[in-house]
């Protein structure tokens, strides 16, 4: 079946190929559209697949697949000619889960005789049926992971128990919908809503068996009531239970959140007992579980966040014995984190990466730790192309560089994972975007100045508004978050904080609101003195206004 | 008709002390007081060591002489022969007499609104009648000190005798403020604050602390100087343990904290008070030692504090504390459970502390730390006669407690579980076919 | 390190019997102990040979096998592993406090071997737990019983397998507060928890019924029948009535107690014990007749109202009538020391050394149906064995080895302190517990209040 859906969506997306150069050139009053889709990407260090080695040559790029690549490729007339010497090219990466973009669905009300212990399925965090496509608004949002070198991504709905259905999106250009495929799988999460059944672990394990095998029955009705039987009676279909046809049908897999051992036990037993397709989603401890993931048919989704290293570069000089002895075991456990992916390769067991609540500048440098800790550079590339390719029945049409395959490109000026690498451009389905290389445009000095938490008051002609923004210092630079009033209404949200920069006075950041589905860039300068922020916001084409803030000296609560 | 195991009837004759206390049906067993001459017992005094074949004559509440072969020809002999004399079990920890049912609001008196309240009195919410209080008393745990909580001063303890009508016929003697010292440890799994949020909200309530404490002194210093002060009943109270005329009881219980703690007392110049809780105390007894403070450890029988830590922490926190030099005596924190204090003695008996000091952590030690050693702890003459005779080592469960008397009471050796046990052994009517 | 220690010995039995994937099982001579068999009396001055988990023979001058680890235990008490009826160590979630029944759930599937409270279960001597769901709910779910193989990260692992199936009921102030006052939704009183478990049960077999009816004439020619809904939770109260679960009923008062065993007669259910059971006392000559038994706090009363009027003779009293009892921890403090509460019976009631010590071990074997297996020395039994310093009964016994399947788990002086399986990569500062909350029967149960009240007993 599988086989046969991705022969089905080879020859879509073929056609559609198709349709694309069939169609005919217009105009384009806003000036929006590129002059053409033909590149040339020349003299460059090219990584076809992971595990090759890189050579010297030519990437020939036509509507949007790569349509020649080699030492010796002619350059035809009219191509964008990129130089590449000094570049480091290599398969396009492939987020195998993110919720970027992706919307919260609104809260189904309570009807007012709410029954806690029998909840419909909505309320309970259980709508299969839904596709994480119906919520996927905040595009730029998700076409922002290109810079860490993602060119497509597999969206998750968000919700509890079971959000709904996966889909796979690639990092294309606005004028195209993006989407590769839908119901990629169906989301699955030891969530609940609550004080509502399910209301525990206990409770989602059983209800998942319940709807499973209920599934199963009603398919077995359908069919008995398409039969050449009479009398049947009318199956009450139960939206919910169908969406589990194609899990059942092998079609697409369970993809299950499963973060510990335990609950990657606990998804296992349940595949093992339903025999269902299993993809342990944002995986951070397989310690132990090789046999286990080894013998099992489960594709492993590693986390790209990694634990933060505080405890673990803690000086102990002085410290009691005792403490020592305790903070070794902390030692082992970090070292323990960041050797996994590396033990998972040495066990020749295969797995991909997600990006799902990692930053976006810690990709790459969590990976780097991977690396240093025992993953090599091969298995990396693999993790972040072939295999979730693989794993995505994609593998035919992406996951490395060869004439004929989707034009998705990381490009770098050093090799990919070493310190310095900074990713340059990135092209996916054919479109290139170009990344600014000036690092130090967003310095920051005195770290310690900013990180902490303030309270700003700013005057728009809204209001007042209120809120506040934390900072905390990584390494040197500084990452942070602001809460906002939510612009559509209701509550405040928060927003992470981008470009964050301080030359020791002046202060500058921005971050993003989404105001009726359209994304404003906010950007926030000013003045630091002492504990005290006095700065302006400016929204494009809505003018500018007042923000000032204070550092609270402390927490209380 | 089931059949009985005949040892259980044998047993039910010591049990259901018939010889003095047969309960007939309207008789209301009352403790009476007057002269009770203990015949020849083995004495554990405590302080003056084991005194087998001993006499011990009870007069006006006090222990009037201890000797062989005593003649009181107007006292109440109690034959106790083959049996032992102990002083009675003090508590130092205890929530007895301020909850009855430990989930029903109603019943709960022991912490107050408001999160600087020193001068709510345990004393004054003591239920004399509560049905633990015989419960209790009927294991040879005599007297406990009553300890409010909740708020960082959460009200003032007292040290009671378990008989009594009135809280004041109650009363022995000794009133502590208790001080929940802020702790920079997580309170739980479920508590997620950073490492640095932790330390921040610990130094927040030190400052905080040190505020109120400059106020005390402040409102003493005043108050000695005859100033006429506005009515200020927190300061007022919270003033006493400032001049030292209350013990400071300092709840405090993960290592650091404890080292905060002794230093927070030097820089406060603060002498008369003992630390609770205690329950790293190990990871710093050298330091406590230094400190001369006397320590109320327990429950003994509790888990360690950290997933990290010896099985046994809790166990031989008390043994590790009494080898390092300090003043140890036992609680059991608990309301309805008190009667376990001797086992929690066991326990640190069993894990370091030894059989001899164990004793001495639930008699003449806590007596020590309340200024009381010339009243209770040990079996002197003149001392209060608080006491309890048994067949055996009181910390053992296989020994059963004979005979209690409380300040020259004899105690009616019932309960109303031993009451439910009488009736229901065999019940009438059986199984109805 | 005890994972060292299973690991090996996993290793070891796996070189004695390849064909399976087996929990370890170890080989030991343990010599000159006083060996206090529960079931056959006190030996003195005796050995006890443990081969391949098992207790091979029991007797005087026996020899230790090649490579076979032998322990001089001269002056040392030897008794069975401690088996405890009532637990909640090891399980990640106790309550599914959503629904007055949930017979559907399974607490096998919420077992959490990285508990460090299962070492120093052993460390008290207890070797078997039964580790149930918590008491929000008329009918809970299906409890499990578990070894404490420590050290395995495998949850199956500490699996009892030879174990039947359990399942938790909950009687009185429990599933009255938590669906009555807390959701508005039966029961409210003691009334309604009868009427809920009668309720279940008749849907049950009528689910039973439609079923049957539906398998019956699948595949029949011209069956119109459609497959009826799946239920698990009617499945699960289906096998209750067709006998294959044992239940243990969380219960405090006589009449709630009365009640149950009169609705189990109605149904036909002969396998129930009752727990808790402080007021068992009071119908001491119905739980003997009808039930399995009693298991029972040492002392535990006035932590709410409906123990108010209960007794620690409670234990003492079922004991004389003749019911099976058996002391349980209900917590993660007390099951580190139940030979400890079981001592408690001789002073509220004067229990022999024998009755006391089958209190924690042949009485609740009894209770979970695995008596057969373990629960006292005898030959040919599973060789779950604890070592003490001095006679268990006493308040200074310290547990010197515990031995499940003859795989030694605890060794008062060989272990390290620190026996975490799991340690936090990126924290320090641990958490602290003080005076911790060791009871977990309501666990979780907070979440769902309506009002948020906290309980600080909670059971």
């Amino acid at each position: 079946m599988i086989r046969r859906l991705t022969a089905v969506f080879c020859l879509l997306s073929v056609i559609s190929l198709y349709r694309t150069s069939d169609s005919y050139a217009q105009s384009d009053p806003s000036g929006q559209r590129r002059v053409t889709d033909l590149y040339a990407i020349t003299n460059a260090q090219i990584v076809t697949s992971p595990g090759s080695d890189a050579f010297t040559g030519t990437i020939l790029i036509k509507n949007g697949l790569i349509s020649a690549v080699g030492k010796n490729v002619t350059i035809p007339k009219g191509a964008q000619v990129i130089k590449g010497d000094s570049l480091f090219i290599y398969p396009g990466f492939i987020d195998m889960g993110s919720q970027s973009g992706v919307k919260k669905p609104e809260e189904v009300k309570h009807p007012e005789n709410l029954d806690p212990s029998n909840p419909p399925n909505e309320i309970a965090g259980i709508s299969p049926e839904s596709s994480v496509l119906d919520y996927w608004k905040a595009h730029e949002e998700t076409m922002e992971w290109r810079k860490s070198g993602f060119t497509m991504v597999q969206l998750l709905p968000q919700g509890q128990m079971l959000p709904g259905n996966t889909a796979l999106v690639i990092l294309g250009d606005q004028s195209s919908n993006n989407i590769i495929r839908e119901n990629t799988g169906l989301y699955a999460q030891f969530e609940t809503h609550r004080g509502l059944y399910p209301g525990t672990t206990l409770g989602i394990m059983a209800k998942f068996r319940e709807l499973y095998k209920n599934a199963e029955l009603q398919s077995t009705h359908e069919s008995q009531y398409g039969s050449d039987q009479d009398g049947i009676r009318r199956p009450e279909l139960d939206h919910s239970l169908s969406a589990f046809y194609p899990v059942i049908n092998k079609e697409s897999p369970i993809i299950f959140r499963t973060e510990q051992a335990l609950e990657i036990r606990r998804a296992i037993k349940l595949q093992e007992e339903l025999g269902f397709g299993l993809t342990l989603f944002n995986v951070k401890e397989t310690a132990d579980l090789d046999a286990i993931l080894k013998e099992s048919s489960a594709n492993l989704i590693l986390s790209l966040d990694l634990p933060e290293d505080k405890a673990f570069k803690q000086d102990m000089e002085g410290a009691t014995e005792e403490a020592k002895t305790s903070h070794k075991r902390v030692e082992e456990a970090y070292k323990k984190a960041l050797s996994q992916a590396g033990q998972l390769e040495k066990a020749d067991i295969k797995f991909a990466f997600t990006t799902y609540g990692v930053k976006k500048q810690e990709v790459l440098k969590n990976i780097q730790k991977m690396i240093e800790n025992g993953l090599s550079t091969d298995a990396a590339l693999e993790a972040l192309t072939s295999t979730p390719a693989r794993m995505l029945n994609i593998d035919k049409y992406s996951g490395s560089i060869a004439s004929g395959k989707m034009a998705n490109l990381v490009i770098s000026d050093a090799p990919i994972f070493s310190k310095d690498a900074f990713i340059h451009y990135v092209m996916a389905d054919g479109y290139l975007y170009e990344f600014d290389a000036d690092k130090s445009k967003n310095g920051v000095k005195d770290a310690d100045k900013i990180a902490g938490k303030w309270s700003y008051t700013s005057e728009t002609p809204g209001g007042e508004s209120q809120g506040e923004i934390r900072f905390e210092k990584k390494g040197e630079n500084l990452t942070g978050e602001i809460d906002v009033d939510n612009p559509n209404g209701g509550g405040t949200i928060t927003r992470e904080l981008e470009n964050i920069s301080f030359d020791g006075k002046n202060l500058s950041f921005s971050f993003s609101i989404q105001v009726q589905g359209e994304e404003l860039t906010v950007n926030t300068k000013g003045l630091v003195e002492g504990d005290k922020f006095d700065g302006s916001i400016s929204i494009r084409d809505m003018g500018t206004y007042s923000l000032k803030a204070e550092k609270r000296p402390s927490t209380t609560f | 008709m089931k059949k009985f195991n005949l040892s259980i009837y044998i047993l039910l004759a010591f049990l259901i002390p018939s010889l003095s206390f047969g309960q007939i049906e309207g008789e209301v067993l009352k403790p009476y007081t007057g002269k009770f001459l203990l015949k020849g017992g083995t004495l554990v005094t405590v302080t003056k060591g084991n005194l087998p074949d001993t006499d011990l004559l009870v007069q006006d509440g006090k222990i009037l002489e201890i000797g062989a072969d005593i003649d009181a020809y107007d006292a109440e002999v109690i034959d106790c022969t083959g049996k032992f004399v102990y002083p009675g079990m003090i508590d130092s920890g205890t929530r007895l007499g301020l909850v009855e049912v430990g989930s029903l609001a109603e019943t709960q008196d022991y912490a107050e609104i408001g999160n600087v309240t020193p001068n709510m009195q345990a004393l004054t919410a003591i239920n004399p009648n509560s049905v633990a209080i015989p419960v209790t008393r009927v294991s040879g745990v005599t007297t406990v000190l009553s300890v409010p909580s909740g708020g960082l001063f959460p009200g003032t303890a007292a040290l009671i005798n378990l008989n009594g009508y009135t809280p004041d016929q109650m009363y022995a003697g000794f009133k502590g403020i208790p001080l929940n010292f802020p702790s920079s440890a997580r309170r739980g799994r479920w508590d997620r604050r950073s490492d640095e949020e932790v330390a921040k909200d610990a130094k927040e309530a030190l400052k905080n602390i040190n505020d109120l404490w400059d106020k005390a002194i402040q409102y003493a210093k005043l108050d000695a100087e005859g100033a006429e002060l506005d009515y200020y009943p927190e300061m007022e109270q919270l003033a006493k343990a400032t001049t030292g005329e209350f013990t400071l009881l300092v709840e405090v219980n993960k290592a650091e904290d404890i080292v905060n703690t002794i230093k927070w007392l030097k820089d406060k110049n603060i002498t008369n008070a003992a630390l609770t809780g205690v329950a790293e105390g190990y990871r710093v007894a050298d330091k406590i030692a230094a400190a001369n403070l006397p320590v109320i450890t327990g429950p003994v029988l509790a888990i360690p504090s950290r997933d990290s830590d010896r099985y046994d922490a809790a166990y031989s926190n008390a043994g590790k504390l009494h080898q390092a030099g300090v003043l140890v005596a036992i609680r059991t924190s608990d309301a309805e459970n008190v009667r376990n204090l001797p086992f929690n003695a066991g326990f640190a008996a069993a894990y370091g502390l030894g059989k001899e000091e164990a004793l001495k952590a639930v008699t003449i030690n806590p007596a020590k730390i309340f200024g009381l050693e010339d009243q209770l702890g040990s079996l002197e003459t003149g001392k209060s006669a608080t006491l309890f005779i048994t067949d055996g080592d009181p910390f053992e469960t296989k020994t059963q407690i004979n005979h209690v008397f409380i300040d020259g009471y004899r105690i009616p050796m019932t309960s109303r579980h031993i009451r439910l046990y009488q009736e229901f052994l065999e019940r009438s009517p059986g199984l109805v076919e | 390190m005890n994972i060292y220690r299973y690991l090996a010995a996993a290793l070891l039995g796996m070189a004695a019997n390849v064909s399976i994937a087996q929990t370890p099982k170890g080989n030991v001579l343990i010599k000159n102990a006083t060996v206090l068999t529960v079931t056959q009396g006190t030996l003195e001055n005796t050995d006890v040979l443990v081969q391949d988990g098992t207790i091979k023979k029991i007797g005087t001058n026996l020899s230790a096998g090649k490579d076979m680890e032998s322990i001089d235990a001269s002056g040392m008490f030897l008794m069975p592993g401690i088996i405890d009826a009532h637990s909640h160590l090891a399980l990640d979630v106790v309550n599914e406090a959503t629904a007055p029944i949930t017979a559907e759930v399974k607490m096998s599937d919420v077992i959490n071997p990285f508990d460090v409270g299962i070492y120093r279960a052993l460390a008290g001597g207890t070797t078997v737990a039964h580790g149930l769901h918590g008491s929000a709910n008329a009918i809970g779910g299906e409890s499990i019983v578990m070894k404490f193989r420590y050290g395995t990260s495998d949850p199956a692992d500490i699996v009892m397998k030879e174990a039947p199936r359990t399942i938790k009921f909950a009687l009185g102030e429990n599933p009255t507060r938590v669906h009555g006052r807390g959701k508005n939704i039966q029961p409210r009183t003691r009334m309604g928890v009868e009427a809920v478990i009668r309720n279940g049960f008749n849907e049950a077999l009528q689910y039973q019924k439609s079923w049957k009816e539906y398998n019956e004439n699948k595949g029949k020619k011209n069956s119109t029948l459609t497959p009826p809904q799946f239920n698990l939770r009617l499945e699960t109260l289906s096998d209750i009535l067709n006998g294959e679960l044992i239940i243990h009923c969380h219960s405090y008062r006589a009449d709630e107690i009365y009640m149950l065993i009169n609705v189990c007669k109605d149904f036909g259910v002969d396998k129930l014990v009752f727990t808790h059971v402080n007021e068992g006392f009071k119908v001491a000559p119905e739980l003997a007749e009808y039930t399995m038994g009693a298991s029972v706090f040492s002392d535990w009363w006035a932590y709410k109202f409906e123990v108010y009027y209960s007794t620690a003779y409670n234990a003492a009293i079922l004991m004389a009538n003749n019911v099976v009892t058996s002391i349980n921890s209900d917590s993660d403090e007390l099951i580190r020391h139940l030979y400890h509460e079981a001592g408690k019976t001789q002073r509220y009631g004067g229990l022999t050394d024998d009755q006391a010590l089958s209190l924690i071990t042949i009485n609740p074997a009894k209770q979970l149906g695995i008596d057969e297996f373990v629960g006292s020395i005898e030959e040919g039994k599973q060789a779950d064995l604890v070592l003490f310093n001095t006679h268990p009964l006493s308040v200074y016994a310290v547990p010197q080895m515990t031995f499940v399947d003859g795989v030694k788990y605890f060794d008062i002086k060989n272990d390290d302190d620190d026996q975490r399986l799991k340690v936090s990569p990126s924290e320090l500062v641990e958490p602290v517990y003080l005076h911790a909350e060791h009871e977990r029967c309501m666990h979780g149960v907070e979440l769902f209040m309506e009002e948020g009240q906290l309980f600080n007993h909670a059971f």
